[in-house]
């Protein structure tokens, strides 16, 4: 994901009494001045914050999409007054980082990485700094996924191959291809449950915010862990899944 | 993006491809994965117990060319060394041998990983109980 220039990952959002319209002088709301409407500069701000919202995982949808559309016709570049003003290139601004927000935000996956993201954690990096630690302490690395999970990758793969051999021979396995088909099934259905899993550790992240937005607790991390672990391995299976499909229709 | 001859070679002529009796007490295993691309890697040793010089090595890897050739020349590299010398070896060593370009240094990682996971399933045999036949010999 492409950071946009203006939202500093991870900040804090602005205390909104310190800003004033720049044009008029009053106390202005997040992206325009609520005296006389004028479009404010972008403020460092995160995803959530931009729609005025709290670090929560549960979002209506709707509701995101109805303020989604509100501010897009509110922050719109074009409208002719603002033609050529700095305003217009706030505007521009204001309404890349609308649909960067939106766009994140309305995806159940992306808003729980951008999250993440805002924890701290670098999903990418995560294998890296856990080989380092093996390297360090001289013990096995502790695997990201599941040995049971990565069990099932490698023995489905070695079905795959299988699978691929038999046609490169002209021969049809039909059992193999059951079972293949089968496995599959089983992937998908595990696919679904793991986003039912998902949803409940943002309960328990809500549940958290409401009690302490800006609590340090170990329940934070713990938390923030569970999610990772299963949009991991929700990535294998997804991965997996397409290479089903693949060998499955040559 | 091209791979370097060295992927290409061990590519399309794997190294010690095939596995070893999981079950035997002789034999570490070691299943990883890279969670950013999905690819698995599987990494069996065969350790004199006298020596502890890795004798036999096998892998099988499901990923890409990068994983396949890193994997391919971790079991070359093991194979002679003591398990505490094939504990030396770094996914650096792996990426420089191989020219591997930065994309791909997570492929030399899973092999490491591999080497480490395979040593440690077999020593954690070799502290595991031994069966009362052996005891008593
Ligand atoms: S791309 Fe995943 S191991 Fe190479
Ligand atoms: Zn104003």
């Amino acid at each position: 994901m492409t950071k946009p220039a203006f939202t500093e990952i991870g900040a804090k959002p602005l205390p909104l009494e310190t800003n004033s319209c720049w044009s008029c002088g009053s106390m202005r709301a997040a992206h325009f001045c609520e005296s006389c409407g004028k479009v404010q500069p972008p403020a460092p701000v995160d995803y959530f914050s931009f729609f005025g919202l709290p670090a929560k995982l549960t979002i209506e949808v709707p509701a995101l999409e109805t303020e989604f559309y509100h501010l897009s016709r509110k922050l719109h570049p074009d409208l002719s007054a603002r033609a050529g003003s700095q305003e217009q290139e706030w505007s521009l601004e204001q309404s890349s980082l609308l649909n960067d927000a939106y766009r994140t935000l309305r995806d159940p996956i992306k808003r729980t990485q951008y999250l993440l993201r805002l924890e701290g954690v670098e999903l990418e990096e995560q294998s890296k700094s856990a080989t380092e630690q093996a390297r360090a302490t001289g013990g096995v690395k502790k695997q990201i996924v599941p040995p049971d999970l990565l069990e099932e990758v490698f023995e489905l793969n070695m079905q795959l191959e299988e699978l691929k051999m038999n046609k490169q021979m002209q021969e049809d396995d039909a059992a193999l291809t059951a079972e293949i088909a089968k496995h599959k099934t089983a992937l998908e259905e595990k696919y679904e449950s793991l986003l039912q899993e998902l949803q409940s550790y943002w309960k328990e992240w809500d549940a958290l915010m409401e009690r302490n937005p800006r609590a340090e607790s170990p329940e934070r991390k713990q938390i923030s862990a569970k999610m990772v672990d299963v949009l991991n391995r929700r990535n294998y299976i997804r991965n997996l899944v397409r290479d089903v499909n693949a060998a499955l229709e040559n | 993006m091209s791979y370097s001859d060295k992927v290409i070679d061990h590519y399309n002529n794997p190294r010690n491809v095939g596995s070893l009796d999981k079950s035997s007490t002789d034999v570490g295993t070691g299943l990883v994965g890279a969670p950013e691309c999905g690819d698995v890697m599987k990494l069996q040793i065969k350790v004199n117990r006298e020596t502890n010089v890795i004798e036999e090595a096998k892998f099988k890897t499901f990923g890409c060319g990068s994983a396949i050739a890193s994997s391919s020349l971790a079991t070359e590299w093991v194979k002679g060394k003591t398990v505490d010398e094939a504990l030396s070896i770094k996914n650096m060593d792996i990426v420089k041998e191989l020219s591997l370009p930065p994309v791909k240094i997570h492929c030399s990682v899973l092999a490491e990983d591999a080497i480490r996971a395979a040593i440690g399933d077999w020593k954690k045999k070799q502290e595991a109980p031994k069966p009362v036949a052996a005891e008593a010999k």
